[in-house]
């Protein structure tokens, strides 16, 4: 390669570092050495503890989620429970906050609604559809009225 | 000059009577399509409660215990209201939201359920599932259905509220409360409340 060749190359590498920043810091992995069979049982000895002292940590969490969250979850199940399970009733107010199981298309969740209490108000019950309907047929009925008005011009012109 | 005006003014007419028309056929459309949502899910919930009461009778059979538990997702029925005089039958679902109260009357979160010690609240449109709570008057006899079992009411208090007015208290002793918008024939904003309260029937 001659000199313009390696300056046009190097001018390359300088401008194009900043938009070709991943292939330049790709790591190439070392290939992997050959350890002895001591060393290797003694790895999977640490591996093993590893694994065993993480369990340990994982059984604890789970421990201490179950006790927290036994308060505060509920379980409903959506099929008839039999006589064994009625240790599960929980009150209503609990599970109202519930994930829910139901996967029926009428069990849709939607916008937060007013939940009661000593001192609520009562629901807003309104509903623009009936307002929405009448001014409807107000507007198709000027509208009617409009067109037909404008044809009986024309036909008295004619 | 006026021929040309006057040709002008006729399909400026024309075109605003067409455009009256295409709006009032959209708003039309969309009202419909509502109360069609509405008929749909109304549906649904009423297939929805026989599955249920079937389960629960099936149930029933099979063991002795009193009742069963149901779902309480918002939307899943909870409940049946009757008012035989009135001739007013729906299916209650749980929550108050406006994709619950499209398929039926809604019972409000954390409320009793009717049969229950405590204040139950169930909310419905005025023009649609609660219509019939037009003619409501003290003494009339409701009838509600739901885990805790078939229970006789009858109206104890009739009120209208504001609409802002926290009007809805809990109590101890079993308490049905029905709820609507006021004036219920009237299309347009409803500034009120109609609160209809009933008592259990003791024997």
């Amino acid at each position: 390669m001659n000199s313009l060749g390696r300056a046009a190359l190097a001018a390359m590498l300088i401008v194009g570092a900043g938009t070709a920043r991943a292939q330049i810091t790709t790591v190439v992995a070392p290939p992997p050495k050959k350890t002895e069979p001591a060393q290797q049982a003694a790895a999977q000895q640490r591996e093993q503890a590893a694994q065993d002292s993480v369990a340990r940590v994982t059984m604890t969490g789970m421990k201490e989620w179950v006790d927290s969250a036994s308060g505060a979850l509920a379980i409903r199940p959506d099929t008839v429970p039999t006589t064994a399970d009625t240790a599960l009733s929980t009150p209503r107010a609990a599970t109202s906050a519930s994930p829910q199981s139901d996967s029926s298309a009428t069990a849709r969740r939607s916008e937060p609604a007013p939940e009661f209490r000593s001192g609520t108000r009562a629901p807003d019950t309104a509903t623009a559809v009936p307002a929405i309907g009448l001014a409807g047929v107000a507007l198709l009925l000027m509208g009617v009225a409009l067109t037909r008005r404008e044809r009986a011009r024309v036909r008295v012109r004619r | 000059m006026m021929g040309r005006l006057a040709r002008l003014s006729f399909n400026g007419r024309r075109a605003a009577g067409s455009a009256l028309i295409i709006c009032g056929a959209l708003l039309l459309v969309v009202s419909l399509a509502s109360i069609a949502r509405g008929a749909i899910a109304r549906d649904a919930a009423r297939a929805r409660w026989a599955e249920i009461e079937a389960r629960r009778s099936v149930a029933g059979a099979r063991s002795s215990t009193p009742g069963a538990r149901w779902s309480d997702a918002r939307g899943t029925p909870i409940a049946r209201v009757i008012v035989p005089r009135l001739g007013l039958d729906e299916v209650v679902v749980e929550g108050v939201g406006e994709d619950e109260l499209r398929a039926g009357p809604g019972h409000m979160i954390g409320s009793a359920l009717p049969g229950d010690s405590g204040t139950s609240v169930i909310s419905a449109h005025r023009d649609r599932h609660f219509h019939a709570l037009r003619g409501v008057a003290v003494g009339d006899t409701v009838v509600t259905e739901s885990e805790r079992g078939t229970v006789t009411w009858t109206v104890s208090r009739i009120r209208v509220v504001r609409a802002d007015d926290s009007a809805l208290d809990a109590r101890a002793a079993p308490t049905l409360m029905l709820t609507t918008c006021w004036p219920i024939r009237y299309v347009g904003p409803a500034p009120d409340r109609l609160i209809v309260e009933a008592r259990p029937v003791t024997n």
